[in-house]
């Protein structure tokens, strides 16, 4: 008899629990882990600042690094990064600020502080093209009172800086 | 006729039994069929239009390094003193003369730490006294007489920013005469 199943390759798709299996799997790790989409978010390499001098009445002398990129693609609804930094044992004070973003608008500067819940960081990133890059320079400020101390004794400040990129 | 009867009955049967299995295996495939359609409900689910408040992330890292700063300095370069004999009781030897119109000030990112003081001038005519007041951090000491060696004059300053008052006494001896002492003196943040 011909009906509807008797197609062999759809009865193969059908009782086929191996392929039943890897839909289920493939798609709950699509679910839960956005980090295997396309690439929409980078940020240029890690960077270091150095605090080394201080004027003599004033707190040691904060240092600005502006030499990180922030880069992302517009999406096709409205956008924003957020910001975050994880930071055991964090001794000192570190900033950070979007400069000049391409597309959507920068929040004020944000402190970066171990365990901190995300932040906005660039706001309101109009939907879409999603093929061109947008850029922000990302501009750090590293800063240290003489009570915090310094690297010799309490160690460096080791911050891993995550820039997440989300529906508004 | 008994003997015909089951080969009629025969195909009869199987023909309701084929209607049977048909409706069972239709209802595996619709069973199935949905199972499979929630999968790819499951698979799309993962595209960013129907889910996802999350696109993407990236991180990198930014490490905070502080040297070791160490910083002490004085309000003012120059500090005069001059007995001149005004208000010098009669009959009494000592004289002296006390200036604060100086501080000192200090940052330091170190634990433990001391200020000592001391003179340059090796065989001073008349003595130098010196005593640090109100200090915003640590202990000041007592009231000390510079030497050319190191006498503490702030204890457990540690990590601070702070400063304090210099209160400069200069002692004479009517029995000493005349003279003038020129006194550079260094203030140095030490080990405590």
């Amino acid at each position: 008899m011909t009906h509807f199943y008797s197609s062999y390759w759809l009865r193969w798709l059908c009782s086929s629990k191996v392929f039943f299996t890897l839909v289920s799997v493939f798609g709950a790790i699509m679910l839960t882990s956005p980090r295997i989409h396309a690439q929409v978010i980078t940020v240029t390499g890690n960077k270091t600042l150095t605090i080394t001098t201080a004027v003599i009445g004033s707190e040691p002398t904060p240092v600005v690094n502006s030499t990180s990129t922030l880069s992302y693609k517009r999406r096709s609804a409205i956008a924003k990064i957020t910001v975050g930094t994880s930071c055991p044992s964090q001794s000192f004070t570190l900033k950070v600020l979007a400069v000049s973003p391409t597309a959507g608008t920068a929040a004020p500067e944000v402190t970066l502080a171990n365990g901190m819940l995300a932040t906005d960081f660039i706001i309101n990133i109009p939907s879409g093209s999603t093929a061109a890059w947008r850029t922000a320079t990302l501009r750090y400020t590293a800063s240290a009172t003489f009570a915090q101390g310094n690297s010799t004794e309490m160690g460096n400040d080791v911050h891993t800086v995550t820039y997440t990129l989300v529906v508004q | 006729m008994n003997n015909n009867a089951p080969i009629f009955d025969i195909p009869m049967l199987h023909t309701k039994h084929c209607y049977q299995n048909l409706q069972l295996r239709r209802m595996i495939f619709l069973k199935r069929f949905f199972l499979f359609a929630i999968a790819v409900f499951f698979f799309f689910c993962g595209t960013e239009r129907t889910y996802a408040q999350v696109y993407g992330s990236a991180s990198h890292t930014i490490t905070v390094v502080v040297n070791t700063i160490t910083m002490v300095s004085v309000s003012s370069g120059t500090v005069s003193m001059t007995i001149t004999g005004t208000g010098v009781i009669a009959g009494q030897n000592q004289m002296t003369v006390a200036n604060s119109a100086t501080s000192l000030l200090w940052g330091v990112n170190s634990s433990l730490k001391k200020i000592t003081a001391q003179t340059n001038l090796v065989a001073p005519l008349f003595a130098m006294k010196l005593l640090a007041v109100s200090p915003t951090q640590g202990t000041a000491a007592p009231e000390i007489t510079l030497s050319t060696t190191a006498t503490d004059l702030l204890t457990n300053i540690g990590r601070s920013k702070g400063s304090c008052t210099l209160q400069y006494t200069g002692v004479a001896l009517a029995s000493q005469g005349t003279g003038t002492d020129s006194h550079t003196i260094t203030f140095t943040v030490a080990a405590q």
